[in-house]
């Protein structure tokens, strides 16, 4: 991890008119290769992703990073098969005025959950066209969460949906897969 | 920026408030008689309830799912963020959802469409400002607002068009 120091951002040089007790002491602030601040960047963490296949099972689930509360396996099925539930009631209760119906008079399809923000982390939804949905759970500093969840999709269309030996809607259990997710998001 | 609806219940799980700027459950317009040969057969059947009772029950529920959802997702917060961890929106494709919850359990809910921000603060203020001047500190009001008796009172339905119109 590249790091490199640079005065305070935000410190201006000192106007001729203000005495000299008024300029602010130049410290180095310690910056990631990004531009941001180590600590800004230490904050922003993938805690864990979780897929629920087509009926509200459970069937891929890894923590990256600690920050969650510790749950076993079972909770964490209970909780896949709610937030399926959730997801799709959302869908019912849009109170959005209804939209003109597409010609061939097809209803566009509504959207459950895509994002939810609570204090300690936000949870981002993203239900594949086949109803395959992936939970993604960050911090909410965590910038860009569909472009991370999208590319976790990719890595599963890659490892998983390309292995023969993958059976639809049973728990993933591919080795590959792993280790493309961990290279991904776990960071060193 | 509009708001859809505002939802408020109490300790008790029940519905003591509801607000709606836009019906999504409308009457729909009279069909054709091209296309009232395959719907006769439902149609029939739905025509035995009044279509007001219909409408009313459709709102009724979506109030009851509305807190089935944020009950739910409350727990699960709780069990992932820990004990101290709060439910604060969620955003759909279409609409978010905001939550705020006083220390006295009471629950305020608002459905907005996607352009507005974070309403936190415009839900605080709707209770401080406008429910606990207007329907707490209110005389007439019982302490329990069993099935929504005295909260929709004039001056806190007043204030809260103001409120609302003011802000959006």
């Amino acid at each position: 991890m590249q790091v490199r120091t640079g005065v305070c951002g935000g410190a201006r040089q000192p106007e001729a008119s203000h005495p000299n007790r008024y300029r602010r002491r130049a410290s180095p602030v310690r910056l990631h290769a990004t531009g941001l601040r180590v600590s800004e960047v230490a904050a922003m963490v993938v805690f864990a992703l979780l897929i629920i296949n087509k009926a509200g099972g459970l069937i891929f689930n890894r923590t990256f990073a600690p920050g969650l509360q510790k749950l076993d396996s079972n909770d964490y099925l209970i909780l896949a098969g709610t937030f399926h539930g959730i997801h799709a009631i959302s869908r019912t209760i849009s109170p959005a005025p209804p939209v003109q119906p597409l010609p061939g008079n097809r209803r566009p399809p509504t959207t459950g959950i895509e994002s939810m923000e609570s204090s300690h982390f936000r949870l981002t939804c993203f239900q594949t066209p086949t109803g395959v949905k992936f939970l993604l759970f960050t911090s909410p500093e965590q910038p860009n969460t569909d472009a991370v969840v999208r590319r976790c999709y990719e890595i599963y269309g890659e490892f998983v949906m390309k292995n023969p030996f993958y059976s639809l809607e049973m728990p993933v259990r591919v080795e590959k897969f792993d280790r493309a997710l961990g290279a991904y998001l776990v960071r060193p | 920026m509009s708001v859809y609806s505002l939802y408020i219940f109490d300790r008790h799980t029940e519905c003591i408030y509801t607000k709606r700027w836009t019906d999504r459950h409308a009457l729909p317009a009279i069909r054709s008689t091209a296309g009232g040969a395959l719907s006769n057969g439902s149609s029939s059947t739905a025509n035995d309830i009044p279509a007001a009772t219909r409408r009313a029950m459709k709102h009724s529920d979506d109030a009851k799912l509305i807190f089935g959802t944020i009950f739910s997702l409350r727990r699960m917060v709780r069990q992932l963020g820990g004990t101290d961890d709060q439910f604060l929106s969620y955003r759909t494709g279409e609409y978010k959802l905001h939550y705020f919850e006083t220390p006295t359990q009471l629950k305020l809910i608002m459905l907005t469409d996607l352009h507005v921000g974070n309403m936190r603060t415009v839900l605080y203020q709707i209770w401080a400002t406008l429910y606990v001047e207007y329907v707490v500190k209110s005389p007439l009001a019982p302490t329990e607002h069993a099935s929504g008796v005295g909260v929709a009172n004039e001056l806190f339905e007043g204030g809260l068009e103001r409120f609302i119109v003011s802000t959006m």
